[in-house]
C-alpha cells in the first residue's frame, strides 16, 4: 500500500473493491485502458468523480473486444444510455461482469442482455436469427437459419411460447458448465 | 373519464414506492450481514456500479448511524480496524496476483486457441504449483535438516550419465532413500530424523489427497450438477462462443467450424434414421474389433515389461559402483516403458478414423479409458517388480526403486518433448506440405493431460524413494510449459470442436485422484506397512516396518510424564479397531443422509421443471381461450379495436333499435377495452428486470388465467339476459372494476401479447384501409332502398367481420401498440391510449 497514486482516493477505490470483482491493482490498470482509449477526453484524476464518456466507436476498439461478434452488444448492455457510450464505472462494471470472479447467475443476466437484441426482455427468434448471423459470418441459408434457430427455441423452451424467457436462458445455462469460463474476457 | 390519468399516477407512485420499498429492504438485508458476506453480496447484486455504490453508502450510512448510538470511540476504533484488514486483504489479493505464473502468456492462449486448449495449461501450472509445494515440504522438513548435520558423501566420482540414469554419483545423497540417516540429531533441538522422514510423506500424501478431493469436489459442483447432454443446438447458438478468444484468425475460424457444425447438425438429422440393422452390427464388431485390439495391447506392453524388468534384474548386480556399460543398460526398461507410452496412443488415436461414433465425446472417453488403462498397467506391472522382485534381491532396494523412479520421470520428459516434436511439428510439416489434405494437427487436449497425469503419478509414486523428485518435476513442468506453448503457437490450429471443456477438465481431475493418485497412495503405504526395511541404508534401517517407527516413537514418550494423553490416544484410539469401526458407521451414515438429501433434491428439480413445463401450458391455455374468444364474438355481436372509433359510433347509432343486442354489444365494448388496456399494460410494463423469477411469472399467469375466466363468465350471463343497455354498461364497468384491480400491480402479461412492434405503422396503415374498405361495403349496403333494418344490420356486420378479419391477421404478426418504451415513458403512453379508449367510449353513449 505504499505506492501513492492521485488517481483515485482510497475510498473511491475502497467502494470499487467492494462492489466489483477486481482488485485495487486491476482498477487502476482498468483506469489505465481506459484513459488509453481516449487520452483527450478521460482525465488522470479521478479524485473529483470528473463526467465523461468514451463513446462505443474507440471501446470496441480494444484488443479484448475488437474481435467480438457481440461487441457493440456488450457495450450497449453496459451503457446507461442504450447507445455504448461509457463512462469509467459503466466500463468497470462491464469487465467485473466478464471477470473470472463473477458468480453464473450475474454473467447469466448480462448474456441475457446481450442476446437480447431488440431489447423486448425475450430472446426471440429474431434475437436468434441475428446471434447465428454474427457467429457464422452468414454463410448460411436464410432456410438454414431458421432451421437452426427454430430448433434451439424448441430444445430450451420451457414454457412453450416459442421465444426464450430469461428463466429458460437460466436453465439452459445451468446445463452448460463451459459457460463460466466463456462468457469471460480477461483484461 | 377523470379516473385515467389518476390510476396512471396512482401506479407510477405505486411503482416507484415499490422500488424504494425493494431498495429499503435490500439495505436492511444487508445491514444484518457480516462485512465479508455483505461485500460478497453488494458485488453480486446485478446492478450497475453507481447504484452498488449507492447501497453500499447507505447500508454504511445505517451502520454508522447505528453505532454512533453506541460507544463512538469503541465503534470508531473497530470500523477502521476492520476496514484496515480489509485493505489488507485487498492488497494481499493484489499481490497474488502479480505473483501468478504467465497471466500474459495464459491470456495470449485464450485469446488464440479458446478455453479448452487453455484448459490443459491451467492443469499444466496447477501441477507445477503443487509440485514446488511439495518440494517446499520435502526440502524443508527432510533434506535441511540432513544437510545441517552432516550429509553422506557421495563416494563415487561424477561421470556425467548420472544425470540420467540417476545412479552412481547420486546413489548415497540426500536424492534418494539410502542417503538419509536414521540419528536423531542433538542441536538447538532434538531432530529425529526417522519421525521426520516418516510424517513429512504422510502429511504430504494426505494433504495431497485433500487438495485433490476438494478441487474435484468444487469442479463437480459447478460442472456436473445439472449438466445434461440435451439442448445441443441453442447451447451451440447462445452459449458455445468462447468469449476469451480475440485472435482474427481464431474468430474466422470458429466462426467457421460452427457454420460446419451447424450444417452437420441438420443433416445428421436425415442420416440418424437411415441406419439399418446391418450397419448397427457393422458398427457393433467395429467397437468390439477396436476394445479387443486395444486391450490386447495393453496386455501386451504389460507383459513385455514384465519381462524385460526380469531380463535387467538377471543382469544386474548388487554393488554401489557399476560400470558404465551395467550403468547404460539399467535405460533400456525407461526407455521402452516411454517409448509404449509414446506409440500406443498414437496407435489408439488412428482407431478413431474407423470406430464411428456418433458423438465426439464418447469418443474421447473411449480414447481416455483406453489410455488410461495402458498407463495403469504398465505401472502396475512396474510396481509389482519392484514390491516382489528388487525389494527381495537389493541390499539398498528404496534406492534402487528411487533410481528406477528418477530414469522414468526424465525419460518422460524427454519423449514429451519428442512427442511434441513428432505429434505436432511433424504432422504440421506434412500436413502443409506433403498431405494437404490432413491439414495442421490440432492440440490433442485429451492425450496431452493423461501425459501430465501419468507424470505426476510418477513423482507420487516415488516420493517415499526419492523425496527430491518434486525438484526434477518442477524443472520438467517449467520447460514443459514453454514448449508446449511455443509449440502450440507455431504447429496447431485452434480446436474444430468447442468441446465441453469443462466437463472434460473435472473428469482429468477425477482420474488423476481416482485411478493414479489412489493407485500412487496404495503402492507408498503397502511399501510403508508390510515390506522391511532395507537393512544397511535409510532412515528406517533395522526396524521391521517403516510404520512400527511410530510405536518406538510412543513407547520413547512413555518415559516423559508429561504426554501421556499421546500415549492413550495412541493405543486407545489409534490402535483400536473399535474406533476404526465406529467412525465408518458414522461415515456411512452421513453419506446415506446426504444421499438421501441429494436425491430428495433430485426429485425436487424434477418437479420445478415440470412446474414450469405447466405454466407454459397454462400460459398458452390461456392465449387459446382469449382467441377462441375473439373469434367467436364477431358471430354474436361486433368487436371493435380502438381505432374504430367513428366506426363504432355509427354502429352503435344504426343498431340502437335492438336493445338486448345492444346491451350485449356494449358489455363486449367494455369488455374490449379492458382487453385492450391489458394489453397495452402489457405493452407498457415490458422493460421488467430481466431477473424475474418464476414464482411470480407463475403468480401473474395465475391471476391472468383467473381474469379471463371471469370475462368469460361475464361475457355469458349478459349473452343469456336480455339486459337493457344501461344495465349491460353498468355490468360492464363493474367488470372493469374488478379486473382493474389486479391489473394495477400487473407488469407485464404472460400471454404473447408484447409480440414484436415491427412494421407497427404499417399494421396500422393496413389496419385502416381495411376499414375504410368495410366501411365503403357497409356505405353500399345502407344505400340500398328495398332491405329491411335487419338486413342492413347483417349486412354491416358481416363487412364488419370481413374487416375484423382482415384487421386482425394484420394485427396479430405485429401489434400497433407501444414499441416498448422504457420506464416511465411507457406508463405515459399506456395513459395517452387509455385516454383515446376512454374517449371513443364515453362518445359512443
Amino acid at each position: 500500500m505504499g505506492n501513492k497514486q492521485t488517481i483515485f482516493t482510497d475510498e473511491q477505490l475502497d467502494a470499487y473493491q467492494d462492489c466489483t470483482f477486481f482488485t485495487r491493482k486491476e482498477i487502476l490498470r482498468l483506469h489505465g485502458r481506459y484513459h488509453e482509449l481516449a487520452p483527450h477526453l478521460v482525465p488522470m484524476d479521478y479524485t473529483k468523480e470528473p463526467d465523461c464518456n468514451v463513446p462505443l466507436a474507440l471501446i470496441v476498439n480494444m484488443p479484448e473486444l475488437k474481435e467480438n461478434p457481440f461487441r457493440n452488444r456488450i457495450v450497449e448492455s453496459f451503457s446507461e444510455d442504450g447507445m455504448g457510450n461509457l463512462s469509467f464505472n459503466e466500463f468497470v462494471d462491464m469487465f467485473s461482469v466478464l471477470s473470472e470472479m463473477a458468480p453464473r447467475e450475474l454473467k447469466a443476466i448480462y448474456a441475457f442482455k446481450i442476446y437480447d437484441f431488440n431489447v423486448d426482455n425475450y430472446l426471440c427468434k429474431e434475437d436468434l436469427e441475428k446471434t447465428l448471423n454474427r457467429l457464422t459470418k452468414e454463410e448460411l441459408t436464410p432456410e438454414e437459419v431458421e432451421l437452426v434457430c427454430e430448433k434451439a427455441i424448441e430444445e430450451a423452451d420451457l414454457d412453450g411460447d416459442s421465444k426464450l424467457s430469461f428463466a429458460d436462458f437460466e436453465n439452459m445455462i445451468s446445463r452448460a458448465p463451459d459457460f463460466l469460463s466463456t462468457f469471460h474476457i480477461r483484461i | 373519464m377523470s379516473m385515467f390519468p389518476d390510476t396512471v399516477a396512482f401506479t407510477e407512485d405505486a411503482i416507484r414506492n415499490e422500488m424504494e420499498n425493494e431498495e429499503q429492504n435490500l439495505v436492511k438485508d444487508l445491514v444484518a450481514m457480516s462485512t465479508r458476506d455483505r461485500i460478497r453480496a453488494i458485488q453480486d447484486l446485478p446492478m450497475s456500479f453507481e447504484e452498488k455504490k449507492h447501497i453500499r453508502n447507505q447500508v454504511m450510512a445505517f451502520k454508522s448511524s447505528k453505532q454512533s448510538r453506541q460507544f463512538t470511540c469503541f465503534a470508531d476504533c473497530s470500523e477502521s480496524v476492520s476496514l484496515f484488514f480489509r485493505r489488507c486483504g485487498y492488497s494481499i489479493r493484489s499481490a497474488r496476483q502479480t505473483l501468478e505464473l504467465w497471466q500474459v502468456i495464459m491470456k495470449e492462449i485464450g485469446g488464440k486457441f479458446g478455453t479448452s486448449v487453455l484448459s490443459y495449461f491451467v492443469f499444466l501450472k496447477w501441477l507445477l504449483m503443487f509440485n514446488i509445494f511439495s518440494f517446499l515440504v520435502n526440502f524443508g522438513f527432510i533434506t535441511i535438516p540432513l544437510l545441517i548435520y552432516g550429509p553422506a558423501s557421495p563416494t563415487v566420482s561424477f561421470r556425467g550419465l548420472e544425470i540420467l540414469t540417476g545412479a552412481g554419483y547420486f546413489t548415497n545423497t540426500v536424492m534418494y532413500y539410502g542417503g538419509y540417516s536414521n540419528e536423531t540429531h542433538v542441536g538447538l533441538v532434538e531432530y529425529n530424523m526417522q519421525l521426520a522422514y516418516f510424517f513429512t510423506i504422510t502429511v504430504y500424501m494426505v494433504l495431497c489427497g485433500i487438495a485433490l478431493i476438494f478441487s474435484m469436489a468444487s469442479s463437480f459442483r459447478t460442472n456436473y450438477v445439472l449438466a445434461s447432454p440435451a439442448s445441443s443446438g441453442a447451447w451451440q447458438l447462445l452459449c458455445s462462443w468462447d468469449f476469451t478468444v480475440t485472435n482474427e484468425r481464431a474468430v474466422k475460424q470458429r466462426k467457421n467450424n460452427l457454420c460446419v457444425q451447424l450444417k452437420e447438425s441438420l443433416s445428421e438429422k436425415a442420416q440418424r434414421e437411415l441406419l439399418t440393422l446391418s450397419e448397427k452390427m457393422k458398427h457393433f464388431g467395429v467397437y468390439l474389433g477396436s476394445w479387443l485390439l486395444s486391450t490386447g495391447l495393453t496386455v501386451g506392453c504389460g507383459a513385455s515389461i514384465y519381462y524385460l524388468c526380469q531380463y535387467e534384474q538377471q543382469r544386474a548386480t548388487d554393488t554401489a559402483s557399476w560400470s558404465l556399460v551395467q550403468e547404460a543398460e539399467t535405460l533400456l526398461v525407461p526407455f521402452v516403458v516411454s517409448l509404449m507410452n509414446l506409440v500406443v496412443p498414437l496407435f489408439y488415436s488412428l482407431f478413431y478414423k474407423f470406430e464411428n461414433y456418433s458423438s465426439q465425446r464418447r469418443q474421447i472417453y473411449a480414447l481416455v479409458v483406453r489410455n488410461v488403462l495402458l498407463r495403469m498397467s504398465i505401472l502396475g506391472v512396474l510396481c509389482y517388480y519392484w514390491m516382489n522382485v528388487v525389494a527381495m534381491n537389493f541390499s539398498c532396494w528404496e534406492s534402487m526403486i528411487g533410481q528406477a523412479l528418477y530414469r522414468l520421470v526424465i525419460f518422460d520428459f524427454f519423449f514429451l518433448m519428442l512427442g511434441s516434436f513428432f505429434g505436432e511439428f511433424l504432422s504440421k510439416v506434412i500436413g502443409t506440405t506433403v498431405l494437404p489434405r490432413l491439414g495442421v494437427p490440432e492440440f490433442d487436449i485429451a492425450r496431452n493431460v493423461l501425459e501430465l497425469i501419468y507424470a505426476q503419478t510418477l513423482a507420487w509414486v516415488g516420493i517415499y524413494f526419492s523425496p527430491l523428485l518434486p525438484a526434477i518435476q518442477i524443472v520438467k513442468f517449467f520447460i514443459l510449459f514453454c514448449l508446449k506453448k511455443v509449440s502450440l503457437t507455431h504447429n496447431c490450429q485452434p480446436p474444430r470442436r468447442t468441446g465441453r471443456a469443462a466437463q472434460m477438465q473435472t473428469t482429468f481431475i477425477a482420474l488423476l485422484f481416482f485411478p493414479f493418485f489412489v493407485g500412487a497412495l496404495s503402492m507408498v503405504a503397502y511399501t510403508a506397512w508390510s515390506l522391511t526395511p532395507s537393512e544397511q541404508c535409510g532412515p528406517f534401517r533395522g526396524l521391521n516396518n517403516t510404520f512400527s517407527v511410530v510405536s518406538v516413537w510412543i513407547d520413547d514418550l512413555e518415559e516423559f510424564p508429561g504426554s501421556q494423553w499421546v500415549v492413550w490416544i495412541y493405543q486407545n484410539v489409534i490402535r483400536s479397531e473399535v474406533f476404526y469401526f465406529l467412525i465408518t458407521l458414522i461415515i456411512l451414515v452421513i453419506i446415506y443422509m446426504f444421499w438421501q438429501v441429494s436425491q430428495g433434491r433430485k426429485e425436487l428439480i424434477g418437479l420445478l421443471r415440470q412446474q414450469i413445463v405447466n405454466e407454459g401450458k397454462d400460459k398458452s391455455f390461456l392465449l387459446d381461450k382469449l382467441q377462441n374468444l375473439q373469434k367467436s364474438q364477431p358471430t354474436k355481436t361486433p368487436k371493435q379495436k380502438n381505432q374504430k372509433k367513428p366506426k363504432r359510433r355509427s354502429d352503435v347509432q344504426s343498431s340502437g333499435g335492438q336493445s338486448s343486442s345492444n346491451a350485449m354489444f356494449q358489455a363486449f365494448l367494455a369488455r374490449q377495452r379492458l382487453e385492450e388496456e391489458e394489453e397495452r399494460r402489457s405493452d407498457g410494463g415490458v422493460p421488467v428486470p430481466s431477473d424475474m423469477s418464476t414464482s411470480s411469472a407463475l403468480m401473474q399467469a395465475m391471476l391472468a388465467r383467473q381474469r379471463a375466466d371471469d370475462l368469460v363468465e361475464d361475457v355469458y350471463q349478459m349473452s343469456d339476459k336480455p339486459l337493457s343497455s344501461s344495465g349491460a354498461l353498468a355490468q360492464a364497468m363493474q367488470a372493469r372494476q374488478r379486473t382493474e384491480g389486479p391489473e394495477r400491480d400487473e407488469l407485464y402479461s404472460t400471454a404473447g401479447f408484447s409480440e414484436n412492434p415491427v412494421n407497427r405503422s404499417n399494421a396500422v396503415m393496413q389496419a385502416r384501409q381495411a376499414r375504410q374498405r368495410a366501411e365503403e361495403d357497409r356505405m353500399d349496403d345502407t344505400g340500398d332502398p328495398t332491405s329491411s333494418v335487419s338486413n342492413v344490420m347483417m349486412q354491416v356486420m358481416e363487412a364488419r367481420q370481413r374487416a375484423e378479419e382482415e384487421d386482425r391477421s394484420h394485427w396479430l404478426p405485429a401489434q400497433p401498440q407501444n414499441p416498448v418504451p422504457p420506464g416511465s415513458s411507457a406508463l405515459i403512453q399506456a395513459m395517452l391510449a387509455r385516454q383515446q379508449a376512454g374517449n371513443g367510449f364515453d362518445d359512443g353513449y
